[in-house]
């Protein structure tokens, strides 16, 4: 629902405001300054300088309130400097002369209400250090709304308001983001920097401010991450048929409302506190719950604190068919414990189950467990095997790869389903996400370095969710760019998540090839190096930076083995639909394919024909965007770095010219 | 009562208590609201029983603690029913005279009554003293009648009728709208319609489709104010069923009640209320067995003044500091925890069940105005008020909106004691205003006491005398605001401060020409533009002191003379020659020895040592001591 328009008059001046805008928006809006010494565009209102104060009439009463806490909700008249409101002003003023007589802010509103003289009001209290504290509460709003702390608060009642730390000792949950000391209007905090010494802290402490009011402001109308944290896009994957259900063959179930993020908040979430993963960090995306009482394993009965789930966790969960958000608490916590990764955990069991349910193993193989979609008991009982080096645990465990292998090698079912179902690539199981249907991420996931993993090449939010990378050029690039970029803040020690997690209101205002770079927070990072180092950073210099890491990468990849076209080769279910019931599940989207791509009339085709037609052309688009990946990233058609790209990196050291290509 | 009740056993448990009286000869209803129980009526009403049983007496008498009697300046209390015959005073001695000679002798006891202050003419029962005769009582119905821990007591005396009848026959709508024609106004002090808040509330909760809650407001605050305890004290059902029913009305499951912790007594007796109301099925879940569940719960309060605005009040419940926040979005809409609230005082909730008991009519029956069509249009029922200070009866009274000031502190007041004479009396408590005597005759109502720039607030009313100094009380309830004040916003944090200074300057003989125009102007600018109502009436004690009785102040500042003989750096003592006899009595109590002179001849008080006490004034007998 669109929210209402109301008309206002503000001294003569018609202007049409959203209903329950604050007012003091429709004032500067208007291009009228008002004195404030409380407001803050970032925070929400306090309106306790009583400065902003204007005089409004509805149906013919007047009365005085304060802009910047007043919702419009009716049609008014609004003065903002009447005769009224100034006389009071004038007052206000001399009390706050009177009591901090050399605060500059303080002598610059009073000057601005017609006052330079607040002896009237000076007393005992009155305090001439120009850094004086002047009660306005940005500082405690800011800790409060950036940080999620309550580490600064006012004690003391009436005149013995006094701004402290609990119990006026020093904080140790103080995560030292200084926001408090950036929006403190006259200086009364000061930061001492003496930890790591940064060349330019007030550019690191200005672009880091800018990252904490946007987490503040946007956050709760974009992805919620300080609410539930990345598992916030369960629902929106789901939406997209890009959530992996039963080993990536569907993207999509009914059941996902029963884990999605709502239900997390509600019966599980119990911290919401940035976790200083990122020193000033406020996004704080990390969630746990608390006092969870498991029901399985070692531990059993026991009470416990469970840091997640996030995302990929409900993913891994969903991939295996357990809609049972205890089971993935549970689950969450046993990898965890085990030191094992829920990704490969999940991946691994889901193509076992699939492997199960299509009889290429029985229960003879699993030990007697009957490991269907679904089974989130025989899932546990799998992963304490694992942990304990028992029984049928101990193959699962070793990957997708080892299994696949095998059971090819043992002559179970059909070599090519078992190839084309098992979710890894250069060894390292998928994450969670269905790319099916988005070329860059198809690709994204098989050409990194390190395997199937998202962290080098996220592409499917921009592909499929925001059509920013449309053509295939775009998306060529994008296997170039974002790569690199993505690289860069590993060499760095930095998080990602406040890079595309939320972005700035506007956006949009870029073309959409540029606005999935963010450049404005690409921009915040380069401005983190040069405060630390000094050194001015931009695009080129950054990529030429991450590209001689990347490219040591895939050398190494090389060496291992990987590093080739067949290492970045993935399995079929990652393009296509792998089965009949695949196929069928999304008939309507692959016939539509095979007629407005490839010119064929699916009418006319048996399910066969379809299928084969449509793996034709989807591994066909794949081998493409590799050629054109390969190309843009300086490598040979085998997806060797060449030696000319060593050597225009500067890496063209002798062991690395061994394995570059020519 | 451990089984929940249905809806018919009301009558049943009525009867039951009726009956059971009805075994005794009489019954002896002793106060223990919380001036009594001070004044050992705990003991009294031990002693009772004991005396009772060694006369044999147990199974003919019944003796009942009760809730605040309400004539305070008397107690300990013992009103012997059915005559109603009324014994005050009574110190622990007493109760054997009353026991052998009343109980048993069959003879009341003469010296235990009550007497005309000015006739010395006996009062021997309840109906006799003007203290009782204007009072009308609705909210304090059940006050030193019942015992205000015992459901049954309170159900015989009709309770739950009213809320039976509206779960079994009125729409939620229905009881929003005889709210609303009774024309109940908030008795906490904004004076707002109640059945206007709950409509706003229920049109809230279904605009949002989420929970409402009612609070009850018990954070009683003022100086010298005890409506609320009282009327928790005495009738802590009362309160639990206006809330249950306007839980019903407007759509609530959950109540809060926020209570101060320095209410001790009414805190147990709200708490095994609230117990024996869940016990009986009245609270909890599926209330009188219909759909209908709702509880309430006690959140105790720390004492702050300012926690008893509604804002801060939830704040302070939400476990934030308590802090008033802009009410430009109402608390009915966003309230505690951000979902729509309804919040009305101690008084208000208890007036409910009478008023759906005997209909809107009936209570627009009372009071001023006519609020038949619109509930801001005069001051209908009753209003409870604690009369303290320079009066003879002081206690909790009930009267009937428009009665006149002169009725409140003459007639049941009983006037100014001590040969003095009336100067002013203070309502609504810390930030309300001084009325002079030349408005004495103004009837009382919610806009008329804003009129002359006090208010209603919750109903403190303090007398005050010629010995009082205005500029002083102006001061005193300055700086009571000042350490209350939150300290948010600048103009009451800044302001009262200021205002303070000036006023003790002024009291100090320090005032200068100037400073009455610079009170006023910061006045007006505290009461303009402070975030919240404790800032915007805290300058009502200066400003209404100004208006009235403005030669004090100048007597203060042109004069350097408090007029009343109060500010201590602006009088002297002297005793006057003629009228002193020497007697000595001053010697002793001066606690600077400043005071010398021979037996039977004239002392002198030395004016270095004198420190401006008063105490001589106040023992000489001869009046001797004169204060300039």
């Amino acid at each position: 629902m669109a929210p209402t328009k109301i008309d206002i008059t503000i001294n003569d001046k018609k202007i049409t405001v959203l209903e329950d805008s604050m007012l003091i928006k429709a004032v500067i809006g208007a291009g009228i300054a008002l004195p404030t010494l409380c407001y803050h565009k970032d925070l929400t209102p306090n309106g306790t300088c009583r400065l902003c104060m204007c005089e409004i009439e509805i149906k013919g009463k007047r009365r005085l309130v304060t802009a910047c806490n007043y919702p419009v909700r009716q049609e008014m008249t609004v003065w903002t400097n009447s005769e009224r409101v100034q006389k009071h002003r004038k007052v206000l003023a001399q009390m706050y002369l009177g009591r901090w007589p050399n605060v500059p802010v303080i002598q610059d509103v009073a000057r601005r209400c017609g006052v330079t003289d607040g002896s009237a009001f000076a007393s005992d209290l009155t305090d001439p250090n120009p850094k004086a504290c002047i009660l306005c509460g940005h500082c405690v709003k800011a800790c409060d709304e950036f940080i999620q702390e309550r580490i600064l608060d006012f004690a003391g009642r009436g005149i013995l308001r006094h701004l402290t730390m609990p119990f006026g000792e020093s904080d140790p949950h103080c995560i030292g983001c200084t926001s408090c000391a950036h929006v403190c209007p006259t200086g009364a905090i000061q930061i001492i920097d003496d930890t790591n010494h940064p060349v330019d802290p007030d550019l690191i402490r200005k672009h880091g401010m800018k990252v904490n009011a946007e987490m503040a402001t946007l956050d709760k109308n974009q992805c919620c991450m300080r609410e539930v944290g990345t598992a916030n896009i369960v629902e929106v994957m789901d939406r997209y048929d890009l959530l992996p259900v039963h080993n990536y063959k569907f993207g999509q179930h009914p059941d996902t409302y029963k884990v999605d993020s709502q239900v997390l908040r509600k019966k599980y979430f119990t911290q919401n506190n940035p976790d200083g993963c990122w020193f000033g960090c406020s996004m704080s995306c990390a969630k746990a719950v608390d006092g969870f009482e498991l029901k399985t394993g070692p531990y059993k009965g026991h009470r416990v604190t469970v840091d997640g789930p996030e995302y990929e966790t409900v993913g891994a969960c969903t991939n295996m068919g357990c809609f049972d958000p205890d089971f993935i608490v549970e689950f969450n916590f046993y990898c965890d414990t085990y030191g094992i990764d829920i990704i490969s955990a999940g991946t691994g069991m889901a193509f076992v189950m699939e492997c199960f349910e299509a009889g290429v193993i029985t229960t003879a193989d699993t030990g007697g467990l009957e490991l269907k979609f679904g089974a989130c008991a025989e899932v546990l009982e799998c992963l304490h095997q694992m942990s304990r080096g028992e029984g049928f645990g101990v193959e699962v465990g070793q990957g997708v790869r080892f299994l696949k292998e095998k059971w090819i090698r043992e002559g179970r079912g059909d070599a090519r389903f078992i190839r084309d179902i098992g979710m890894e690539v250069k060894g390292l199981e998928y994450s969670e996400y269905v790319p099916k249907e988005s070329l860059a991420q198809q690709a994204g996931y098989a050409m990194a370095v390190k395997g199937p993993q998202h962290d080098e090449a996220w592409l499917i939010f921009m592909d499929m969710v925001n059509n920013q990378i449309p053509s295939f050029e775009d998306k060529a690039e994008a296997l170039y760019y974002f790569p690199l970029w993505r690289t860069w803040f590993g060499l760095h020690g930095l998080c990602k998540i406040v890079w595309n997690d939320v972005a700035p209101a506007d956006n949009k205002k870029y073309a959409p090839q540029l606005a999935a770079k963010i450049p404005e927070h690409v921009d915040n990072y380069f401005k983190f190096y040069e405060g630390m180092t000094g050194e001015k950073l931009d695009e080129e210099k950054m990529l030429a930076q991450s590209a001689r890491v990347h490219n040591l990468q895939r050398l190494m990849s090389v060496l291992f083995g990987f590093g080739t076209r067949a290492g970045d080769t993935p399995p079929y279910r990652s393009l296509g639909p792998v089965t009949e019931e695949e196929y069928l599940s999304r008939a309507e989207r692959y016939d539509g394919q095979l007629q407005s791509v490839l010119g064929l009339d699916p009418a006319k085709m048996t399910l066969d024909e379809k299928r084969a037609a449509l793996r034709a052309h989807r591994e066909s688009q794949y081998q493409k965007v590799m050629d054109a990946a390969y190309a843009r990233r300086g490598w040979s058609q085998d997806g060797i770095p060449t030696k000319a790209r060593l050597r225009e990196l500067g890496i063209d050291l002798p062991e690395l010219l061994a394995l570059a290509a020519d | 009562m451990t089984s929940p009740i249905s809806m018919n056993q009301l009558e049943t448990i009525s009867a039951g208590v009726h009956a059971e009286q009805a075994r005794y000869r009489g019954m002896l209803m002793v106060c223990n609201g919380t001036g009594c129980v001070a004044a050992k009526g705990f003991e009294i009403k031990k002693i009772l029983n004991d005396r009772l049983a060694e006369h044999g007496l147990q199974d003919q008498w019944l003796v009942v603690g009760t809730g605040c009697n309400g004539f305070c300046a008397v107690g300990p209390i013992v009103v012997v029913q059915p005559e109603g015959i009324f014994y005050q005073k009574l110190r622990e001695k007493d109760v054997e005279t009353l026991v052998v000679e009343h109980l048993v002798g069959g003879k009341p006891v003469e010296k235990l009554m009550h007497r005309n202050p000015v006739t010395g003419a006996i009062n021997p029962k309840m109906e006799d003293i003007p203290f009782f005769t204007k009072q009308q009582l609705v909210a304090l119905r059940n006050k030193g009648l019942i015992d205000p821990e015992n459901l049954d007591h309170y159900i015989a005396r009709g309770g739950y009728t009213a809320l039976r009848r509206v779960i079994t026959e009125n729409q939620p709508e229905d009881v929003i709208a005889e709210i609303t024609r009774s024309g109940l106004r908030g008795r906490g002090g904004g004076g707002f319609p109640a059945g206007v808040k709950w409509a706003s509330g229920r049109k809230a909760m279904e605009k949002r489709g989420c929970e409402i809650y009612v609070v009850c407001n018990a954070d009683e605050g003022d100086p010298g104010a005890f409506m609320d305890r009282s009327i928790i004290e005495s009738d802590p059902y009362a309160v639990i069923e206006g809330m249950t029913i306007g839980a019903f009305a407007v759509g609530a499951s959950e109540g809060f009640i926020y209570i101060r912790k320095e209410y001790p007594l009414a805190l147990v007796r709200l708490n095994r209320a609230l117990d024996a109301a869940r016990a009986a099925g009245l609270l909890g879940d599926r209330i009188f067995g219909t759909d209908f569940s709702f509880d309430i719960r006690i959140h105790r309060g720390a004492g702050a003044f300012v926690c008893g605005e509604s804002s801060a009040l939830m704040a302070s419940m939400a476990g934030r500091a308590g802090e008033p926040r802009a009410k430009y979005v109402h608390n009915v809409e966003y309230g505690f925890r951000d979902k729509p609230t309804v919040l009305n005082n101690v008084e208000t909730w208890a007036n409910v069940p009478p008023i759906l008991e005997k209909g809107a009519k009936w209570f627009a029956g009372m009071g001023t105005g006519d609020v038949k069509d619109n509930p801001w249009n005069g001051s209908s029922g009753t209003k409870v008020f604690s009369l303290v200070g320079k009066v003879r009866n002081t206690g909790l009274v009930e009267v009937p909106m428009g009665i006149t000031l002169r009725e409140i502190i003459e007639d049941v007041g009983g006037g100014v004691p001590d040969g003095r004479t009336f100067k002013a009396v203070q309502t609504g408590g810390p930030s309300g205003g001084c009325i002079p005597a030349s408005h004495l005759d103004m009837p009382v109502d919610f806009d008329s006491l804003t009129g002359l720039g006090s208010m209603m607030g919750s109903g403190g009313m303090i007398v005050m005398d010629d010995r009082t100094c205005m500029v002083d009380v102006a001061r005193y309830f300055v700086d009571f605001l000042v350490d209350e004040s939150c300290g948010k916003c600048t103009p009451c944090r800044e302001g009262l401060y200021a205002l303070s200074r000036i006023l003790r300057r002024i009291c100090d003989g320090n005032g200068v020409e100037g400073d009455l125009d610079m009170l006023e102007a910061i006045c007006d600018t505290v009461r303009e533009t402070s975030l919240c109502q404790l800032g915007g009436s805290a300058p009502n004690p200066v400003l209404s002191t100004l208006k009235f009785f403005r030669d004090e102040y100048e007597a203060h500042i042109r004069e350097k003379r408090c007029p009343a003989g109060v500010c201590k750096p602006l009088i002297s003592y002297r005793i006057l020659e003629p009228a002193c006899t020497g007697c000595g009595a001053c010697v002793k109590p001066c606690p600077t020895a400043a005071i010398t002179g021979e037996r039977k001849k004239t002392h002198v008080i030395d004016a270095q040592k004198c420190i401006r006490c008063g105490i001589c004034f106040e023992v000489c007998k001869f009046h001797a001591v004169e204060v300039k």
